[in-house]
């Protein structure tokens, strides 16, 4: 008998977990009680950038009473959670996102929101965010963050060696010998550090810039793109630097990472988004940017790294939310969050950010960042990226990089059938 | 000579256990500007107690540690006492489907938490049970597969003849569990009882798929909290891990002389 | 307390089926094991019997949930060079951890078992490890493990020797989490030291009587007396190093080139980083099925070489037996 009820258990998760939700009870925690209306807002930041998202919350439930906003921080756990909370049909109703082809189909299109809504002034906005939220024709995200990527040097390290600063315009044939330069193995000091593991989404800005990609504009093709030899030049490039001794290889995420080993002062230059600033600056560095430099004759082209927000289609309260998200994003909020980089053009020029020597390159990159990142070009890219991920990885650790490449587009072929 | 060999190896093994601990507690206590120096810095130049006091008013860990405890305690208790009789009816009686039954249990010790954390998830939502304490809880009073087996084999190695002279006695089954195997199984009780709580104290994943409100947190979800997807605040990290590594050290140390030291000393002598 | 009778396999069997049925019926035992039945059927069973159905279906979480029969298996079988990687490295994780985190535990049980002074301060440091959180241990293990600014590394240079990059050479990655992975072998020993604790003095004075030196001694009186616990901490090694996969996320994410790309870690991929949950389960219950053949196996073959004192109609160990004769004559 028990079992029996445990089939039919069984069978009624089996009902509720297709997205629909109208299987699976819902309970009242996160209706309204007594009049209170909880709202749940999903972030992945910790520390200080949490701190400052759980005064906004307060904000926003002054301006409206009989809200509550519950903001549940994830941290790091933030997909595996959100995994638990679409899977049974329990999602939180607001989130950040980025990652729009996984999650999609769970989200709330937002575009009559967006464009009946005045108080959005959506022309406020820098127009090229909105693009990293939109799968098909439809927006999903309303963008609260980014970084563009840029090149962070130790001043001191560039003063002890009489080394002049870079400055925008810099090729990576200036950026190599500098890197030379700074090198000096009796100290453990190295001009330059390389991830183990990177992040193919951060690559493409350097694959851009040297004029390859790794998938077709129209996303069906990679085979004369990933590997071809642009691509290749620019990832073996990295693995070069390695090889010849200027660049020393940072561990992966637990591992001492690059920034750590920037912050002991032992690498003079490190390339990333606006993430480690203030913690270079706190561990005492003297910390300037710079834009990334440029293959000899090509334009620089940059990657730009969203953070949006948006509603869970089995959200109860979509309309409190969009008031939630508006407000997110509003002058008001915007300027709370020091520690993003403002999303609206009139914050930033009241702020005068694109005028301070240590924001400008960010602005500056998100100019050269009009080229559309692979995984919103086909909806089968995780795989891929797998493929190309362990090739670009076996670069670092010396492999050829058009071979490593054709194999990865060799092995990758089967998923874009 | 072999009291020299056995205390240096004594030490030896201390200091390549603590040596890294000794690493986490100074990390807590220097200046931003001296976390990362190589060669490293053995001791900071000011110790900064107050990096302490700094991390743990971050976020309200006196609400996490007070949710920890909670949960700690009773499902501990939970624990205790569903394990005691299931050992004791796997350990002491022969039935149909015995074998089978206890390869069940050791088989649940080996799923993927992987594939049954979404189902459970669903099933303690329709229970309204997500973002409450009770599922950290409550499935601890049902028992759990290694300290059943734990307990099965402490009571496998107690002579028979002890349960049989009480049973001629006329003591039931529940006495002589109560009267006869508790007392002896006292060191082992407690091993459970300190292992359980220390990976319930420890525990993350639990709490960070079945919590969503700030306000029901663990001390682990409150010290991933310094570990975001861009970043990591090393300081704070290893500032909380020292705070809250004390109260399971603690309960260590005044334990472990009853395990090591009780069983020994019963029930086996002649 | 007196033994009686301790030699009397008969008895032994016959009593407990007598005594049973005389005051509780057949019932009595399943009355103690019901809290776990209970909790079986309710808490486990479930979502056990879910993720086996999943397994069968397409399901990426968000999306449609798509019958696909048999093709995640035979996927996972035919085409997927992955799936073979992750096998094998956890293969060869668990030949280099189970033997090694036993004899670690109980050679350090066994120098704990000895009379010193501070042993409450010993055992403590020993158990350490074990107390601090999974993402502490990862940042203290690389730490140690970095290549050029590493403290490993650092004593080695003190020494001349000059160490690799630990976990960034596809060399040392797998060794270096064997070792990390024993540094937390607290409980084990725990466990083996109040094994230890619990054999009678007296064994080894018979033993040592009869001329046994302390070689044969550990052989003949100390092993088999710990078998019970040894089989516990075979086991659980074995589940233990099949399940590998808090460190392998925190500290090396798989790498370098999938040298310590775990199993587990293989499945949690697949679930989280690429949402491919019916994969993800057919995964799972392969490992689940390798697992439990393994600890079937073990446990089967326990029958020959485990000792019970509470079962004594087995062949008894020779020292063993030896004293309970004696004591019979007494």
């Amino acid at each position: 008998m028990v079992i029996v009820s445990v089939m039919a258990l069984t069978a009624s998760m089996l009902a509720g977990c297709g997205g629909g939700g109208t299987g699976t009870a819902q309970e009242p925690d996160n209706g309204s009680q007594a009049g209170v209306t909880t709202l749940r807002f999903a972030t992945w930041d910790t520390g200080d950038a949490l701190k400052i998202e759980q005064d906004i919350a307060k904000k926003f439930e002054e301006s409206h009473p009989g809200t509550k906003v519950q903001v549940e921080a994830y941290a790091d756990g933030f997909d595996q959670k959100l995994a638990a909370g679409f899977g049974a049909a329990n999602p939180p109703d607001v989130m950040y996102m980025w990652d729009f082809p996984t999650y999609h189909q769970s989200l709330e299109p937002l575009d009559d929101y967006a464009s009946k809504d005045k108080d959005l002034n959506i022309d406020d906005f820098y127009q090229g965010l909105f693009n990293y939220g939109k799968i098909g024709d439809k927006l999903y995200g309303i963008p609260a963050g980014f970084t563009t990527r840029v090149v962070y040097y130790n001043k001191k390290l560039f003063d002890e060696a009489g080394i002049a600063y870079p400055n925008d315009g810099w090729t990576w044939t200036d950026f190599q010998d500098i890197a030379k330069r700074l090198t000096d193995p009796s100290k453990k000091q190295y001009g330059f550090g390389v991830r183990a593991e990177n992040d193919t989404y951060d690559l493409q800005g350097l694959v851009w810039s040297n004029g390859g990609s790794f998938i077709s504009e129209d996303g069906t093709t990679i085979e004369g793109y990933m590997n071809s030899k642009e691509t290749a030049e620019a990832i073996q490039m990295l693995g070069d630097m390695l090889k010849n001794g200027t660049a020393v290889l940072a561990g992966g995420k637990g591992q001492q990472s690059g920034e750590d080993i920037f912050k002991a002062g032992k690498i003079a230059m490190w390339e990333s988004g606006i993430w480690p600033l203030e913690s270079f600056r706190e561990a005492g560095i003297d910390v300037g940017t710079v834009e990334m430099p440029a293959f000899p004759g090509k334009p620089v082209k940059g990657v730009l790294a969203e953070s949006a927000l948006s509603i869970a289609k089995d959200s109860k309260h979509k309309d409190l939310a969009w008031e939630f998200i508006k407000f997110y994003v509003s002058d008001e909020a915007i300027k709370m969050r020091v520690a993003d980089l403002p999303v609206r053009a009139s914050v930033v020029n009241e702020l005068k950010k694109d005028q301070d020597p240590l924001y400008k390159p960010y602005y500056t990159m998100l100019e050269r960042s009009d080229n559309t990142p692979a995984f919103l070009l086909n909806p089968k890219w995780n795989e891929v990226n797998r493929q190309l991920s362990a090739a670009v990885e076996s670069v670092m650790f010396g492999s050829d990089a058009q071979e490593a490449l054709n194999q990865a587009v060799k092995d990758s072929e089967r998923y874009l059938k | 000579m072999r009291k020299v060999i056995t205390y240096t190896l004594l030490v030896f093994c201390s200091l390549l256990f603590i040596a890294p601990l000794f690493w986490a507690v100074t990390t807590a206590l220097k200046s931003p500007q001296e976390l990362y120096l190589f060669p490293p810095k053995w001791l900071p130049s000011v110790w900064r107690f107050s990096n302490f006091a700094e991390a743990w008013s971050i976020q309200p860990f006196n609400l996490f540690l007070k949710n920890t405890v909670i949960v700690t305690l009773l499902s501990t208790l939970g624990q205790l006492i569903s394990c005691t009789l299931v050992a004791y009816g796997f350990a002491r009686f022969q039935f149909k489907g015995r074998d089978a039954l206890f390869l069940i249990v050791l088989a649940t010790m080996m799923i993927p938490w992987e594939v049954t954390m979404i189902p459970q998830y669903m099933e303690f939502n329709y229970l309204g049970w997500i973002n409450t304490l009770k599922p950290l809880i409550v499935p601890s009073w049902f028992g759990s597969a290694y300290f059943i087996f734990l307990l099965r084999q402490f009571i496998m190695t107690l002579p028979r003849e002890l349960d049989e002279a009480a049973t001629i006695d006329g003591a039931g089954k529940m006495t002589v569990l109560a009267r006869i195997i508790v007392p002896l199984m006292g060191p082992s009780l407690i091993l459970v009882a300190v292992f359980h709580m220390m990976s319930c104290w420890n525990d993350y994943l639990g709490p960070l798929i079945f919590l969503n409100d700030q306000t029901k947190y663990t001390l682990t979800l409150g010290l991933s909290q310094f570990r975001g997807m861009h970043g990591v605040d090393m300081q704070s990290i290893m500032a909380i891990t020292c705070l809250i590594s004390i109260p399971p050290l603690a309960v260590f140390f005044f334990a472990q002389r009853y395990i090591v030291g009780g069983i020994a000393t019963t029930g086996i002598k002649g | 307390m007196a033994r009686i009778n301790v030699l009397n396999p008969q008895r032994q069997t016959a009593a407990p089926k007598r005594l049973g049925r005389k005051r509780w019926g057949g019932a009595a035992p399943y009355l103690f094991i019901f809290p776990w039945i209970f909790g079986f059927l309710v808490f486990t069973l479930g979502p056990l019997l879910f993720s086996l159905v999943i397994s069968f279906f397409d399901w990426p979480i968000v999306g449609q949930v798509t019958f696909v029969g048999f093709d995640n298996y035979v996927e996972m079988f035919s085409d997927d060079p992955l799936f073979w990687k992750s096998l094998m490295i956890t293969l060869k994780f668990a030949a280099l951890f189970v033997p090694l985190n036993i004899i670690v535990a109980l050679g350090l049980a066994m120098l704990l078992n000895q009379k010193v002074k501070g042993s409450a301060f010993f055992r403590t440091a020993f158990y350490l490890p074990s107390v601090i959180s999974g993402v502490a241990l990862a940042m203290i293990w690389s730490w140690v493990y970095s290549g050029d600014y590493g403290i490993l590394n650092y004593f080695l240079s003190v020494f001349g020797i000059e160490g690799p990059d630990w976990l960034n050479d596809t060399k040392w990655s797998l060794v270096a989490m064997v070792i990390a992975s024993l540094w937390g072998q607290g409980s084990m020993m725990l466990i083996f030291l109040a094994g230890l604790k619990g054999i009678p003095k007296d064994l080894y004075e018979s033993a040592s009587i009869d001329g046994a030196g302390k070689i044969r001694q550990f052989f003949n009186v100390t092993v088999p007396m710990i078998t019970p616990t040894l089989l516990f901490n075979l086991i659980t090694s074995i589940i233990a190093a099949f399940q590998q996969l808090t460190l392998a996320l925190l500290l090396t994410g798989g790498g370098p080139l999938k040298s310590t790309f775990f199993y587990a870690m293989y499945m949690y991929e697949n679930a989280f980083k690429y949402f491919k949950m019916g994969y993800s389960a057919a995964n799972a219950w392969f490992m689940f099925l390798i697992v439990l053949t393994l600890t079937f196996l073990v446990f089967k073959s326990s029958e020959a070489w485990v000792f019970y004192e509470g079962e004594m109609k087995k062949a008894k160990p020779k020292h063993v037996k030896r004293r309970a004769a004696g004591r019979e004559g007494h």
